[in-house]
């Protein structure tokens, strides 16, 4: 090789074929489905016991009862507590857990290969005799509430929230989280029902993925998933279609003081099983998957609005959803959805060039069997095919049907599955900043709070009341935590009805940008980092010449802490 | 069964270029695809008084351009390939790597052979890349809450400088850095011969030994940098700190300990009673603290592997209203329990089974063989030590494990360190 070809980036030498070969499939007497994968490259072997049905599936008083009984499966059985099983589970450096989602639930269960026969009985523990103890669905509670409250300070959530109700409808896609009430609702006696009527063996399947032997291993699950497990009915799932849409609306969820707004365009798309989806995923990868997508390049690397923009397709049983997504500095919130609905249309209306075509195909193929390389990652390639009702050569064609994807069918796929008439707005943020910027969008309107409940538009629209006070200056606050009164320092600067300053709690340093003072009542937003996500505390209060009553609510703590104090002189 | 167990051993082939680079092949075809790890031979061990922060400055140099790939093109070559990769720095090297479908090979040492050949320290570069650093650390470290601790931690358990301070450096140490202390220090450490080269997964070895030659055979070598001491004097680390962080929510603390060094019988001894004391649901602690008593919030603990004097952290976030001296004291009085009468044979049976199954999952990752090759061989001069490690920690005995915690975890050993939420105090 001489020095100039140094210069330029080498061809690649010839492609290895990448082979996955079909696995056995059997069905017990039951009902259960059995799918078995042999692949002795390592001595591990990797289990996946699915149900499909999930957190869809529970009655509409019952919210969160499918991930209760989930997270409890494997807290306390008729032989083993909740401390034994742990106990026993590392003893054998294995793995045990259970998870639901929209769909499914899974149970999932790996070891070293030699422990098959012990991890096989633990299963069956978790599944057959989970006990639901009243001490560990009250720690679950509580733990369980404390996540639900802090979620609610965070953007993502109220932003997704708002999507599930407005595409969703009637259909249980809609709730995407129990509520603080929902989770205080539940009973063990409920638990007990759900686990008893619903992990029925005809609507389930057993995936083994790993260093086993065929028969031996056949026999065995015989013996333990057949005998004492009968049929029973699987859950009808029959659902409200997701209600039709007709036009472009907007939802604010007013956070009065955010920094950022953060952004939701969606609209319905297609279920996971769509005859279009590898040109969904070619398209999803060209206009907005990664760093170097095309709403990427526009939002972030031109622009410089935001962090990172991008385009997902949220694919999942029986419907599913397109969504374009960014925080944005407020300021540019408009010119920011401007830009979306430029990309938007772009790759509906004009064929994307071959080098991006190129591009997409070659991440896309190049990552698939990188994700193939542990047994955990295999196993999970084989699950989703399962549970998704996908071909059975679905893996073994994957690339084959990626590269097959042409420039009109990215096209198809991004008329079919982007409607920019129809899509959903939804802004999280500084409620009457937004509004000011996205009125030109649409003509239906509606604000909610981040409670969640609907306010009145003219409480945005309507001039503000003058503000009674001038704030400005340095408050020294009381602060009630937890029965301890810690000290809290308010530093204001105020103009007209606006408010800027910072918070320094225990809590925390924040940045207050944006506050508002309506009236003798301020409400303001003081936002800092933790962990590398940005966190707000919420300053609700009323002033009385020199004297300040009012609440702060922070992530971590539960309940609002009320304070009083004075401005200094 | 776990004393029976034995893996095949992964096939490794060692040689050494002309100029010094040695290479490692790690030959397994079970998958399509193909890992490079690219080991300099520096870390913040290798920074002196003046110049800390050099060596993670560098790692981010290293994404910045270089002859024939403009600045992020990188990442873009990688991405459209269909790989993934990074970059990181501890103490004792810096490293690059990437995974890739195998018939790319040969664009990964490209990459990579591009830049340690000639690598553009510019000035403009230096300048915008000592920003992101500052804007890394007030991400990472000084906005964090607890973020800190750990950079704290070992200021206390260390005396050498070499040992004791931090990887991201001093924001002054940045500045003062001019354009030449960079080039002189990309020539230095930047050089084939400071450097390991793995390549793990499927290829064909011929092919890739000619292509290492095409891509790296002619990259000078350099002056061997000077040997660096990290050696401490015999003193041990009882030290106590008390710190005010601003960010944190609650009151929290940091045990920390100076111990010997990496694969030493006393080192292993001691990383398996951590994995006793912290590690996992049914560990002596998570079982105490997080579930028993419910006074913890969170429970932590790890051990920092160097080629000398290394360290070992137990630490604590309480709930509000609990009495952190109380805390302390189970974790004392669990360590004291090993200490007197070591693990239990059910312990040791977890620790077996775990040590095994750690052992065969990093063997499934082309890039974890990859890494983990590339540290014996810049730390111990032999990649062939990837097929002992599991031996060398099946062999530990409780009485091994008893003894390291009775001489080294003990309160005249020991630094605490208190975080205290500023205002609070």
């Amino acid at each position: 090789m001489t020095q100039t070809s140094l210069k330029t980036a080498p061809e690649p030498l010839a492609p290895i074929p990448f082979h996955l070969s079909e696995p056995f499939e059997t069905r017990l007497k039951n009902g259960l489905r059995i799918v078995l994968c042999e692949n002795d490259r390592l001595p591990l072997i990797n289990f996946r016991l699915a149900f499909y049905s999930g957190d869809a599936d529970e009655p509409s008083d019952a919210i969160g009862l499918t991930s209760a009984v989930a997270a409890l499966l494997t807290e306390g059985t008729e032989n083993y507590s909740s401390r034994e099983l742990a106990e026993k589970v590392d003893r054998l450096g294995a793995h045990l857990s259970a998870n639901s989602s929209e769909d499914f639930l899974v149970i999932a269960a790996s070891a070293l290969a030699m422990y098959e026969a012990d991890l096989i009985d633990l299963l069956a523990e978790v599944l057959f005799r989970p006990t639901f103890p009243e001490s560990e669905l009250s720690l679950y509670k509580r733990n369980t509430i404390e996540n639900l409250k802090f979620q609610r300070s965070q953007p993502n959530f109220l932003a997704n929230e708002q999507v599930g109700r407005i595409l969703y409808g009637e259909h249980p896609y809609a709730t995407i989280s129990p509520s603080p009430d929902d989770i205080e609702k539940l009973k063990r006696q409920s638990l007990q029902e759900h686990h008893a009527s619903s992990l029925v063996p005809n609507n389930a399947v057993l995936i083994v993925v790993g260093d086993f032997e065929q028969d031996q291993l056949l026999a065995k699950l015989e013996e333990v998933f057949d005998r004492h497990w009968p049929k029973g009915e699987p859950p009808k799932r029959e659902f409200d279609t997701p209600p039709d849409r007709s036009a472009v609306t907007i939802t604010i969820v007013d956070r009065p003081g955010s920094a950022q707004a953060n952004i939701v365009l969606s609209n319905l798309a297609a279920k996971r099983n769509d005859p279009d989806y590898f040109a969904a995923v070619v398209m999803n990868q060209v206009l907005g998957a990664g760093a170097s997508s095309r709403v990427f390049m526009n939002l972030r690397e031109e622009k410089g609005y935001t962090y990172g923009a991008y385009t997902r397709l949220n694919m999942k049983k029986l419907a599913g959803d397109f969504e374009a997504t960014a925080e944005v500095r407020t300021a540019v919130t408009g010119d920011s959805i401007r830009e979306f609905l430029y990309e938007l249309k772009r790759i509906r209306e004009t064929p994307v060039s071959e080098d991006e075509l190129a591009d997409a195909k070659n991440f896309l193929k190049g990552v698939f069997p990188i994700r193939a390389e542990t047994q955990e990652g295999l196993t999970n390639l084989i699950v989703n095919q399962q549970l998704y009702g996908l071909p059975q050569d679905y893996l073994q064609t994957y690339r084959e049907n990626i590269d097959a994807v042409t420039a009109d069918d990215v096209q198809w796929a991004a008329a079919k599955l982007i409607q920019p008439e129809k899509l959903a707005f939804v802004i999280v943020g500084d409620g009457r900043e937004i509004l000011a910027q996205t009125s030109e969008f649409a003509s239906d309107i509606e604000i909610y709070d981040t409670e969640g409940t609907k306010k009145d538009m003219a409480e945005l629209t309507a001039e503000p009341a003058a503000p009674a006070s001038d704030l400005s200056g340095k408050w020294s606050l009381s602060l009630d935590f937890q029965g301890q009164k810690v000290p809290v320092t308010l530093k204001i600067e105020q103009e007209g009805a606006v408010v800027t300053g910072t918070l320094d709690t225990i809590l925390g340093s924040g940045t207050i940008s944006g506050g508002r003072v309506t009236g003798n009542k301020l409400t303001a937003t003081a936002t800092t980092e933790m962990q590398g996500e940005a966190v707000e505390f919420t300053i609700n209060a009323e002033v009385e010449s020199d004297s300040i009553t009012g609440t702060i609510t922070a992530p971590i703590v539960p309940n609002a802490l009320p304070f009083t104090g004075t401005r200094d002189n | 069964m776990s004393e029976t167990f034995s893996l095949p051993p992964l096939e490794i082939e060692q040689y050494k270029l002309e100029n010094g680079l040695r290479v490692v092949l790690n030959h397994d075809a079970s998958i399509p695809v193909v890992a490079l790890a690219v080991y300099y031979d520096v870390g913040s061990r290798n920074e002196r008084p003046g110049k800390s922060g050099f060596a993670h400055l560098f790692e981010h140099m290293m994404f910045q351009g270089s002859e024939n790939v403009p600045k992020a093109g990188h990442f873009q070559h990688i991405m459209k390939a269909g790989g993934t990769m990074n970059g990181t720095t501890s103490s004792e090297r810096t490293n690059y790597f990437e995974t890739l479908p195998a018939n790319q090979l040969p664009l990964a040492l490209w990459l990579e052979s591009d830049r340690m050949r000639s690598l553009a320290v510019t000035q403009a570069n230096l300048d915008n890349q000592r920003e992101a650093v500052k804007e890394e650390k007030r991400l990472r470290y000084d906005n964090q809450p607890y973020g800190q601790i750990f950079d704290l931690i070992s200021e206390m358990i260390f005396t050498n400088f070499g040992n004791a301070h931090s990887t991201i450096g001093s924001m002054e140490d940045l500045d003062n850095a001019s354009v030449e202390d960079v080039q002189e220090f990309f020539r230095i450490y930047y050089a084939p011969n400071n450097a390991v080269l793995v390549i793990s997964g499927a290829f064909e070895a011929d092919t890739a030994k000619q292509l290492v030659k095409t891509y790296f055979g002619d990259i000078p070598s350099q002056p061997i940098p000077a040997q660096v001491d990290v050696e401490e004097n015999g003193e041990v680390a009882n030290k106590y700190k008390s710190w005010e962080d601003k960010l944190a929510p609650f009151p929290a603390f940091l045990l920390g300990w100076k111990i010997p060094k990496r694969r030493s019988t006393e080192f292993n001894s001691l990383y398996l009673a951590g994995k006793l004391l912290y590690d996992g649901d049914s560990s002596r602690l998570y079982q105490k603290l997080v579930k028993g008593d419910e006074s913890v919030i969170q429970l932590f603990g790890f051990t920092d592997e160097r080629r000398g004097p290394s360290g070992i952290f137990v630490g604590a976030i309480p709930k509000p209203e609990m009495d952190l001296s109380v805390i302390r004291d189970v974790i004392m009085r669990e360590i004291r329990s090993i200490a007197t009468d070591g693990p239990t044979p059910d312990e040791m049976q977890k620790l077996h089974n775990q040590l095994i199954n750690d052992s065969v999952r990093m063997r499934q990752s082309s890039m974890n063989r990859a890494q983990q090759i590339a540290e014996f061989t810049l730390y111990d001069g032999d990649a062939d030590l990837i097929n002992k490690e599991l031996e060398e920690l099946l062999a530990i005995t409780p009485a091994q494990i008893r003894a390291a915690a009775d001489t080294f975890l003990n309160n005249e050993n020991r630094s605490l360190l208190d975080i205290v939420p500023a205002g609070k105090g």
